[in-house]
């Protein structure tokens, strides 16, 4: 509807006041509460629904998967805060709310992550003093609270946090966000060798103006430093003498478009480790739009990594990756564009001229190669806005801000 | 010339969800001007830092990290040396220092309403480090700045130098009759929102119809707006904010009768704990979608009590407002997030001036000042003589017929 069309305007003015004094209370947002439960999807094979868990409290966000237990983090405020993560069995194809928990001294919980070892839920925590709250996952539907880890250095809050491994020692690496013209975005590494008493080990002003997002894997970490690019560090992998407590950097990319979110480095089936894919979120409204492509940078030469190919959804911009790297499946959460599945294998980077874009250095174009597999949660009546996917236990589980979480048929 | 207004107001619901009452001196200010043969000199201390950190309850209200209440300028509201001197018959002048850009409307500050308009993010560029030429020929002025883009992050920030330069505006004015103008600006802002860089741009638009005019026995002000903001993505449009404004005051016997409708899009940002406050800079999911807002407010000012350089207007002011989806709607919902999609504000106050009015049409300099009414003064000549004691918000002219009418 236009802002105010030339036969209303005139009117506007003399009843605008009158019409604001005299209407009644109502729903301002996209209300699902008249709509069929979410059974209703008609696609049937890949990313088909099976089944889903609505949580319509919060919004939600960031999901985790260990075993047949999900954990769904909680964002902003809707009819209540984002102080909290939702335990859900997932053992059966509808998942099921047991337990959660209300993370202290929290507005957003956009980040959550379960060790490899399953031992450990880490959660980070915004806004003002942002954190890192450490869960016991003795019994991983009942998480008993350890710790919670912030410092000057997490003011004002902790965007993101992964964590894993680097020579046996557990680590988070932990993103934080600006503040005013003063405190610029930098990451933090902190040793969970002992999670009672997490103790930070490295600090750096780093990105422009986020850094948003760690990848970690064989001893490098993959930065997201928005409108600088993709980062490389070695951390003890990379054969350069880094380590967690002094990172040495191996090399740079800046994707088209920059606004680099987050970072996937794939290892294939067959074991090459050639591509990382890169997630670009370009701003969106909440809910309703969203933009940014994946884009995918051959990393074979550390020191020189160069994007090779893009894929792009008109009207959607991806959010964060899983990728079933038996089959060659990235999964990409799509916001308002449901959950996608793209093929990843094989050689991304050699396309037909006809695949190719024009513009740019002569990216190919995923979709326009046929790798697009399937478009999952389109289907649904219900409005989506999808922040996170995992792949795990043969399914796709989807974490929907505005919905809860998803269970779908894999890709493959 | 110095001036105050301690008011009280009572928001039903805000942000809170509930009704809230707050008082505090709101606009402290102190002003001042120079005038050494062709040099000029402005300055304006604005001490809401010390007096309203937490921000005046203004339901709709955003900008500079808070929303439902209107953030507190910076210390520093204006500095600038300029000069003005006529050549060929036109009048020309240059300022630079932290001030306004040429962009839209007057200051809120010098409009006869205690509580600013919604829409003072998108009618208005202020507190930048500015560079402003301004030409006035006849019947027509033409302003050209440039400046800095990002916002300040508070009250005690500094004039930013680092960016000056990355953003622009331009203003054109007619003056068709005494005692109207017209205007329309255009203006590209660099990431007002992020100080480093990097987040949306702005494209801006302006039209503004201005009436003031004194007779014997009243004083009559009409101002019509319209004013867009076009948020954008390396060029690529994202959001589009728009606001439709009109305001009347009318003054008999030094009673002051005002009343203001206004629709604005606003965009809605996630709060922080403290639901009055957004983060700074934004992080990157921060758009929950638009919301517009329908405004009707009334006021209505008693005569001024002076004794000698001091004056004191009461007031009391009332507002209803009313939150409807934008474009897009988003996830904005107005019963999630007040209890209610409207609302009421009442405010009681005084308005304090002390010393002669000036800076009555605040957001001009130089040459880009329209005469008075019924004068053939112009330039900073407003700057010194155009109010009068005791008057508050409503612009004043210093025609003699306005003693009846002491604002």
């Amino acid at each position: 509807m236009p802002f105010v069309n030339r036969a209303r305007s005139i009117a506007w003015f003399c009843a605008a006041s009158v019409i604001a004094a005299c209407g009644s209370d109502s729903s301002t947002g996209p209300s699902n509460a008249n709509k069929s439960p979410c059974t209703g999807g008609t696609r049937t094979g890949p990313l088909q629904t099976l089944g889903c868990g609505l949580d319509t409290t919060r919004f939600t966000s960031e999901i985790a998967v260990h075993g047949t237990t999900a954990y769904t983090s909680t964002w902003g405020t809707r009819r209540a805060r984002g102080n909290k993560i939702n335990i859900w069995d997932v053992s059966q194809n509808v998942p099921l709310l047991v337990d959660s928990l209300i993370v202290p001294n929290a507005s957003t919980t956009g980040d959550v992550a379960v060790s490899d070892d399953g031992k450990l839920l880490v959660v980070a925590t915004e806004f003002t003093l942002g954190s890192i709250a450490i869960y016991d996952l003795a019994d991983p539907r009942h998480p008993k609270f350890i710790s919670q880890f912030t410092n000057d250095q997490t003011n004002p809050g902790v965007h993101t946090a992964e964590i894993g491994r680097v020579n046996g020692t557990l680590y988070a690496f932990l993103c934080i966000d600006p503040q005013g013209n003063s405190v610029p975005a930098r990451i933090v590494i902190v040793d969970l060798s002992d999670p009672a008493a997490p103790r930070q080990v490295f600090v750096k002003q780093i990105g422009a103006p986020y850094v948003h997002d760690t990848f970690l894997r064989d001893g490098l970490l993959f930065l997201a430093l928005w409108n600088d690019g993709m980062q490389i560090w070695d951390l003890g992998g990379g054969g350069t003498g880094g380590s967690p407590s002094d990172p040495h950097v191996l090399g740079t990319v800046k994707t088209v478009g920059g606004e680099v979110h987050n970072v996937w480095w794939y290892h294939d089936a067959s074991g090459a480790k050639r591509y990382a894919f890169v997630g670009q979120e370009g701003p969106g409204s909440v809910g309703s739009s969203s933009f940014g492509d994946i884009h995918v940078v051959d990393v074979s030469d550390l020191m020189n990594p160069r994007e090779v190919a893009f894929y792009h959804v008109d009207g959607a911009g991806t959010h964060n990756f899983s990728v079933d790297e038996a089959n060659g499946v990235l999964y990409a959460a799509y916001y308002n564009g449901g959950v996608r599945a793209i093929d990843v294998r094989g050689d991304l980077g050699t396309c037909a001229a006809n695949q190719r874009e024009a513009a740019n250095p002569g990216r190919c174009d995923l979709r326009l190669m046929g790798k697009e597999l399937a478009v999952g949660l389109l289907d649904q009546p219900r409005t989506v806005y999808v922040w996170g996917v995992q792949y795990a236990n043969n399914r796709v589980y989807a974490s929907d801000m505005l919905n809860g979480i998803w269970t779908l048929q894999p890709a493959k | 010339m110095a001036q105050a207004v301690p008011v009280v107001t009572r928001a039903d619901p805000t942000a809170t969800r509930s009704a809230l009452t707050e008082g505090y001196v709101s606009q402290p200010a102190v002003m001042a001007n120079g005038e050494w043969g062709w040099l000029r000199g402005i300055g304006t201390l604005n001490l809401e830092g010390l007096t309203m950190a937490r921000g005046e309850l203004s339901t709709g209200g955003y900008g500079e990290g808070y929303v439902d209440r209107r953030h507190p300028h910076t210390y520093m509201h204006e500095l600038l040396l300029g000069a003005e001197h006529a050549i060929g018959g036109a009048d020309v002048s240059l300022f630079a220092g932290r001030g306004f850009a040429p962009f839209g409307s007057d200051d809120p500050m010098v409009r006869p309403f205690e509580k600013y308009p919604i829409n003072h993010h998108l009618a208005q560029i202020l507190e930048r480090t500015v560079a402003v030429a301004a030409v006035r020929d006849g019947p027509v002025i033409g302003e050209f700045g440039t400046f800095n883009g990002d916002e300040p992050v508070g009250p005690g920030a500094p004039p930013s130098y680092r960016r000056f330069g990355d953003s622009w505006s331009a203003r054109l004015t007619a003056l068709p009759l005494d005692g109207v103008d017209v205007s329309g600006s255009i203006a590209r802002v660099a990431s007002p929102e992020l100080p480093a860089g990097h987040g949306l741009d702005q494209s801006k638009g302006s039209v503004v119809v201005r009436f003031d005019r004194t007779s014997a026995s009243d004083r009559r002000y009409v101002m019509l707006e319209w004013a867009r903001t076009g948020e954008r993505d390396h060029g690529m449009l994202i959001t589009s904010l728009r606001s439709l404004l009109g305001e009347a005051a009318y003054c008999r016997r030094d009673i002051v009768i005002a009343a203001r409708i206004e629709q604005t899009d606003r965009p809605e940002e996630e709060p922080l704990s403290n639901p009055f406050r957004t983060p700074r800079p934004s992080s990157d999911l921060s758009n929950l979608g638009v919301s517009r807002w329908t405004t009707g407010t009334l006021s209505v000012d008693a005569p001024a009590l002076v004794a000698d350089w001091l004056s004191g207007r009461p007031f009391v002011e009332l507002e209803r407002l009313s939150v409807a989806p934008g474009t897009p709607a988003g996830i904005f919902n107005a019963n999630d997030r007040y209890g209610s999609s409207h609302m009421w504000m009442l405010s009681a106050g005084v308005r304090l001036h002390a010393g002669m009015m000036m800076h009555d049409r605040m957001g001009r300099y130089g040459a880009a000042l329209p005469p008075q009414p019924g004068t053939s003064m112009r330039g900073m000549e407003s700057h010194e003589m155009g109010g009068m004691p005791g008057m508050s918000g409503m612009p004043m002219n210093n025609s003699t017929s306005s003693m009846t009418c002491r604002l």
